[in-house]
């Protein structure tokens, strides 16, 4: 029987609602996290949602189908739609039907402990190419080269093949974590416990967790050479820094494989840049993944993968690959695709969980809100509809109030962050401070971001280059005055560089500046939602009641 | 059989009379009497009906017995006499369930004794005139037996004993038409010349009781069934049982709820013909995101409940009614007993919808006349009935329940009964009458007629406690983690849109939701005032914010309709306007400093401002200034006239008139041909009533008569025609040699031939 007082709300659609206040809320958390996705933190009820990829990731992690009714029943409120739960035990019985096995004697092939399902799945149009002879009733020859592909298409006929082939140990290369003076939290080390128990998958962190820590723990478990792409050269940098730092490797180990320099070395960096880069039509530096018997592919920021990579990852199935992102939420829908090439997630942490144990800073999140003036007002009410977001984001009615924000945290590292280079060169000329755009030459970025590390300077105006995978450990004050319609992941990266630790425990500061009644507050609306999902307080105030809000 | 019943005893008379209440109404005048009405053909068909198959059968068997009516051959014919009670479903002593079923179909009047024994009553042998599929008797059929058709039948070739096998079981009857195969038609000539069946037609063979009995092993029926088929299933826990059922309520009370809103804010129009378009019930279907049987059924139920109905307007859409707002604000264990009651006597069958039944084009609407279904009450009744009979906690597999269900009734269920046990079983499952296939304690308390009280408590027991409170967080949503209270749902569902659904229920502010709250007339405190006595902490700054956002640019800009307004730049003659009593008729009101309106005409303002010594001048749409034109009033410019003149009367004109008199002519001359050569009197037109006294004699005289006829393009024809038959509207006959089915509005009139 359900208890009258449970923790945990089911509803019809398969969404959870657990109440946080609740005494066992955290028994029930922990009850459902395997299997379910939080898809909202507000401050009373949390939203999990259950998928069939949650319930399959669940499986992969070794949960089974009993456990997940259990914790439904044991922490529901009401009673449980049976017809839900019949759906779960019957989602999750699809998971592992079909399993990829090496087998002594034919190599690579498909075995199904259920005769019915691989001859539905053999019927397939999409999948009969992918497979070769049959050796017995249970069994299917496979390509090794189609081993992604076969995984992408089972999953897609919703029958996920359970990937128990094994990888290749690669070219052995020894690595080790240097742990003089620190060492891997606990929960990055659960993380990369969890990764590499389960072969290859996902790591699920936000920003400023120290991602890039779990990278490494997982090369010194590999010991072996290593492939990691990430998203540009800054990011690529970055990574070798701390691998310098935190590792045993040395900086002839370390390989920069992009634009700029076409390094192979043990350890190489490359960017997803290069490696999509074409040239007639073929994608010319394709060979890199190849160069070397890579034995640990490490892919950052997973949720930004492009298609080409998928394509290519696809074929490298039989290499241990390690995904790393602060969300599995794709804005392109294809979580599906990194489940069935890269793997199942491996290891996942709410943000307020890390926030709460005091690795990333409070954030507190203020909305202000200008009114434009006049004669902007009607210019806005004639202009064209796709001038309006341009018009109403660079509004100079923004300006004094980004001052007046500036001069209220003097003495803090700040970040203005914008979108149109026309309002950031305005806004740097009235706050004298440098800016930074995808123009400014790498080694003149790299110099100002030292300095702004080093506390040299406090302010400094960046445009989107700065929304991903670049290091501030010190900002704490975060302005933007203009943002991308709204994307929810900006504003996961555009959190993240302000939630990096914080030495002395700061509350760290995030502005956004909107035009009142405009497409540009309809697109806060939207990173609004996203911020106070994620459970961040959020004030929306009137320009007038900045000071107040110090 | 009248001495019979004569000679029954008052408790005898009363159980005929009870359970065939036919008998009673209107009431007999004396014995005699009773038993002619329970001897006619209505009378026993009625009876016969409503047997459960062990009557029926041993009613058959009994048919086939012969006259007089004896319990022994009766158990033979059912082999219910054989050890192996098993075969027969017979518990104890066949022979005794036996003569104990004999009694009962005596004692409902189907038999009757006399001193030789029990015989059927004679219309019994007209309702079931091929017992258990068999033939009339051999003597009947003027055939002359084999000694031992059994033995006999062992010898016939193969052809010959396909036949046989196919008449033995029933229908008695086989067409062979001609052209069969030789094959075939041997057989049956070998069967003709061995005298195991008898022609009785052209092409038609029937197989004789005897032979029939004789190859089904001296047995009437393949599967005597005399004890009742007893349901299965699995057992669950009641309290599950229950507990789901509440859950199954919680969400259909929201199905209503949100149904009853939307078509609050948008009812959807009825169709012509009844009924809701397929379209509206689709979007019924998405709004609250179920499947469009379900939605069908929630839309039905509520109807039957009298939740919803045609407004009667002029264009007629489909609405809550006043029931249902009494009805939301009934304690929940109530609202269930209402809308449960209404479903368990309903003749609608919600499963028929989206569905094409034979012979229908277009598939049911949903609401329409098609989905009323009367059957549906019945069967209904007995589903839930055999549920109930088949115990507590028992979840009854539909199978096993159709084939109760056909048991106690086999010749009253409709041939698509798996289908519709299924339905009756899906949409006790959506009531919570049953929850996972089990009856609920409050289904059975519904079923067993307990009064609205105890079913409403039996069901209140396990539904969630409503709760009084939503919890307000700062992403703009708000849960409700219970059903919300009556008017706080109806406030929610109005100043937010329901995200999710389920146990809680969760909401979500936006611009738009909040103004509809606004616009029907809330004020931003009282919103706000609202939220944060219903919310345990205090209103998220955000959500405040949105709330005072919308009430800001709500009502900044005003409609409004006048007739006339007045301007002036100089508010001190205004001023002085509106001060002016002599003005008063004008019901001026300043709008702007500088601007006053009017509800009055221009020319009325104008006029009045005149008279009181004001000099206003009138303005154009455009804002420009009439010119008077005071003292020169002139009509609009006129359209010349000139005068029309007759035109001559020349040639062509004079060519065209003869052409159309000489075809005039010839016109003429041809109609009195016609009358000349036709046949038959004059037919003057005759009003309807005489049509059809004139038809009627004839048909019963056999008489022609004859007719004018408007057909299909009108015109009229005449017929001689030889009714036979007049009813419904029409009559049916024959003309020129082909039968035909006239309508009598189409008859101009009629004279006998």
């Amino acid at each position: 029987m359900p208890v009258p007082d449970g923790a945990l709300i089911v509803q019809s659609d398969k969404t959870l609602l657990l109440e946080v206040d609740h005494p066992r809320a955290e028994e029930a958390r922990r009850a459902i996290a395997p299997f379910a996705e939080l898809e909202r933190a507000p401050e009373h009820i949390h939203t999990y949602r259950v998928t069939p990829l949650g319930l399959w990731n669940a499986r992969a992690a070794g949960h089974d189908a009993e456990q997940v009714v259990d914790a439904l029943v044991t922490h529901s409120r009401y009673p449980v739609p049976h017809a839900l739960l019949v759906d779960v035990a019957e989602t999750m019985d699809r998971y592992g039907r079909l399993t990829l096995l090496k087998d002594d004697e034919h190599g690579l092939v498909l075995r199904t402990t259920d005769r019915p399902v691989l001859e539905e799945v053999l019927r397939h149009k999409k999948i009969k190419p992918l497979v070769g002879e049959k050796v017995d009733d249970d069994t299917v020859l496979v390509h090794p080269s189609e081993r992604g592909h076969l995984k992408q298409e089972l999953l897609k006929v919703g029958w996920p093949a359970e990937d128990e082939a094994g990888y290749v140990d690669g070219e052995a290369h020894r690595i080790d974590l240097d742990t003089s003076g620190w060492s891997l939290r606990p929960y990055q080390q659960q993380a990369v416990d969890g990764f590499w128990h389960g072969g290859s998958g996902v790591v699920v962190l936000p920003c400023g967790a120290g991602k890039t820590l779990v990278g490494a723990g997982a090369m010194a478990e590999a010991k072996a050479t290593t492939l990691i792409l990430v998203t540009n050269t800054v990011s690529a940098r970055q990574w070798r820094d701390e691998l310098l730092k935190r590792t045993t490797l040395t900086e002839d180990e370390i390989g920069e494989y992009s634009g700029a320099r076409k390094e192979i070395r043990p350890v190489t960096i490359a960017t997803y840049q290069v490696l999509t880069t074409r040239r007639k039509g073929t994608y010319t530096h394709l060979d890199l993944l190849d160069a070397r018997d890579w034995g640990l592919i490490v892919y950052d920021e997973v949720h930004l993968l492009p298609a080409p990579i998928f394509r290519m990852t696809a074929d490298l199935q039989a290499r241990r690959r390690l995904g790393l992102t602060a969300t599995l939420v794709r804005e392109d829908g294809r979580e599906a695709d990194v489940f069935s090439l890269i793997g199942p997630k491996r290891y996942d942490a709410p943000w307020k969980d890390i926030e709460a144990q005091g690795y990333i800073a409070p954030a507190d999140c203020v909305e202000v809100r200008v009114t434009l003036g006049d004669g902007e007002r009607l210019a806005y009410a004639v202009a064209e509809p796709e001038d309006r977001y341009r018009l109403a984001s660079c509004s100079p009615a923004k300006n004094p109030i980004v001052e007046r924000i500036v001069k209220q945290h003097k003495g803090e590292p700040t970040l203005v962050i914008g979108q149109y280079l026309d309002q950031l060169d305005e806004l740097a000329e009235r706050l004298g401070a440098d800016v930074i755009t995808g123009e400014t030459p790498v080694g003149q970025r790299q110099k100002l971001f030292q300095a702004f590390r080093e506390g040299e300077i406090d302010l400094l105006v960046v445009s989107k280059v700065a929304n991903f995978s670049i290091d501030l450990p010190e900002a704490s004050v975060a302005i933007q005055v203009s943002g991308t319609f709204g994307s929810r992941q900006e504003e996961a990266q555009r959190l993240g560089r302000v939630l990096r630790p914080k030495g002395d425990g700061r509350t760290a500061h995030f502005y956004t500046v909107v035009s009142r009644d405009t497409v540009d507050a309809e697109f806060a609306a939207h990173r609004q939602r996203f911020l106070a999902e994620q459970g961040y307080a959020y004030r929306i105030v009137d320009a007038d009641d900045v000071d107040a809000t110090a | 059989m009248a001495d019979d019943i004569r000679g029954r005893s008052d408790d005898e008379l009363r159980a005929l009379v009870t359970r065939r209440q036919d008998l009673a109404r209107p009431a007999p005048a004396d014995l005699s009497a009773l038993a002619a009405r329970a001897g006619t053909r209505a009378s026993i068909q009625r009876a016969v009906d409503s047997l459960d198959l062990a009557h029926l059968q041993v009613l058959e068997a009994a048919l086939a017995s012969g006259v007089p009516v004896r319990p022994e051959t009766v158990t033979r014919l059912l082999g219910a006499d054989e050890d192996d009670a098993e075969s027969s479903g017979v518990d104890g002593s066949g022979a005794a369930v036996v003569g104990s079923l004999l009694d009962d179909l005596w004692s409902l009047g189907l038999l009757w004794r006399s001193p030789e024994g029990l015989h059927p009553a004679r219309a019994v042998t007209e309702v079931l005139p091929h017992p258990a599929g068999l033939g009339p008797r051999a003597a009947d059929l003027f055939v002359r037996l084999p000694d031992d058709p059994a033995t006999t039948a062992d010898e016939a070739p193969s052809a010959a004993r396909a036949i046989l096998d196919r008449l033995a079981w029933g229908p008695p009857l086989a067409v062979l038409p001609a052209g069969s195969p030789a094959r075939v038609s041997e057989g049956a000539r070998w069967l003709l010349e061995h005298h195991l069946v008898a022609s009785t037609g052209a092409d038609q063979l029937t197989l004789p009781r005897e032979v029939a009995l004789a190859l089904r092993g001296g047995r009437t029926h393949r599967d005597p069934t005399l004890t009742v088929p007893a349901p299965t299933g699995t057992t669950v826990d009641q309290a599950f049982v229950d507990s789901a059922a509440g859950q199954q309520v919680t969400d259909l009370f929201v199905l209503i709820d949100e149904l009853a809103a939307e078509w609050g804010l948008r009812p959807p129009r009825v169709l012509r013909s009844g009924g809701l378009a397929v379209r509206d019930l689709r979007r019924v279907a998405a709004l609250l995101d179920v499947d469009e049987a379900r939605a069908a059924f929630v839309v039905e139920v509520a109807y039957a409940a009298g939740l919803l109905a045609d407004d009667g307007a002029l264009e007629p859409s489909w609405a809550p009614t006043p029931a249902y707002d009494e009805w939301q604000q009934q304690p929940a264990g109530d609202r269930w007993a209402t809308v449960a009651r209404a479903w368990l006597g309903s003749t609608r069958a919600a499963h028929l919808v989206g569905t094409t039944p034979a012979g229908m084009t277009s598939s049911v609407n949903a609401l329409g006349p098609d989905a009323h279904w009367p059957p549906a009450r019945g069967l209904r009744a007995d589903v839930l009935g055999q549920a109930a009979a088949a115990g507590e906690a028992m979840a009854v597999s539909p199978s096993t329940l159709a084939t109760a269900v056909r048991w106690h009734r086999p010749r009253r269920v409709p041939s698509q009964l798996d289908t519709v046990v299924e339905a009756v079983l899906r949409e006790a499952e959506w009531l919570g009458v049953t929850g996972r296939g089990a009856l609920s304690s409050a289904g059975r308390a519904l079923l067993a007629g307990a009064d609205d009280d105890a079913i409403a408590a039996a069901m209140a027991a396990h539904l969630p406690e409503p709760v009084e409170h939503v919890l307000l967080q700062a992403d703009l949503t708000a849960v409700a983690p219970g059903p919300l209270a009556g008017s706080l749902a109806t406030f929610m569902r109005l100043v937010a849109d329901v995200e999710s659904r389920g146990g809680a229920t969760v909401y979500r502010f936006t611009a738009d939701s909040v103004r509809r709250g606004l616009d029907a007339g809330w004020s931003v405190d009282q919103v706000l005032g609202t939220l944060a006595e219903a919310s345990p902490t205090p209103v998220p700054q955000p959500l405040e914010y949105l709330v005072r956002d919308v009430a800001r640019r709500h009502g900044q800009a005003r409609v409004g309709s006048v007739s006339a307004y007045v301007r002036c730049d100089d508010e001190t003659t205004l001023g002085a306007m509106l001060a002016d009593r002599e003005l008063s008729a004008l019901q001026l009101r300043r709008i702007a400093p500088t601007v006053v309106v009017s509800p009055v005409a221009a020319d009325t303002v104008l006029g009045f401002l005149r008279d009181n010594g004001y000099a206003p001048a009138a303005e154009t749409p455009d804002g420009g200034v009439v010119v008077p034109s005071v003292g020169r009033h002139r009509t609009p410019t006129q359209r010349s006239r000139t005068p029309v003149t007759a035109s001559v009367v020349d040639d062509d004109l004079v060519t065209t008139l003869i052409g159309t008199m000489r075809a005039g002519e010839e016109a003429a001359a041809y109609h009195r041909d016609q009358l000349a050569t036709r046949q038959g009197p004059a037919l003057p037109s005759t009003d309807p009533t005489t049509t059809l006294a004139v038809l009627r004699d004839a048909a019963a005289d056999r008489q022609a008569v004859w007719i004018g006829y408007a057909d299909g393009e009108g015109q009229v024809r005449r017929l001689l025609f030889y009714p036979e038959r007049v009813e419904g509207g029409r009559v049916h006959g024959t003309a020129d040699g082909t039968t035909r089915t006239l309508s009598i509005h189409r008859v101009t009139g009629a004279a006998p031939g």
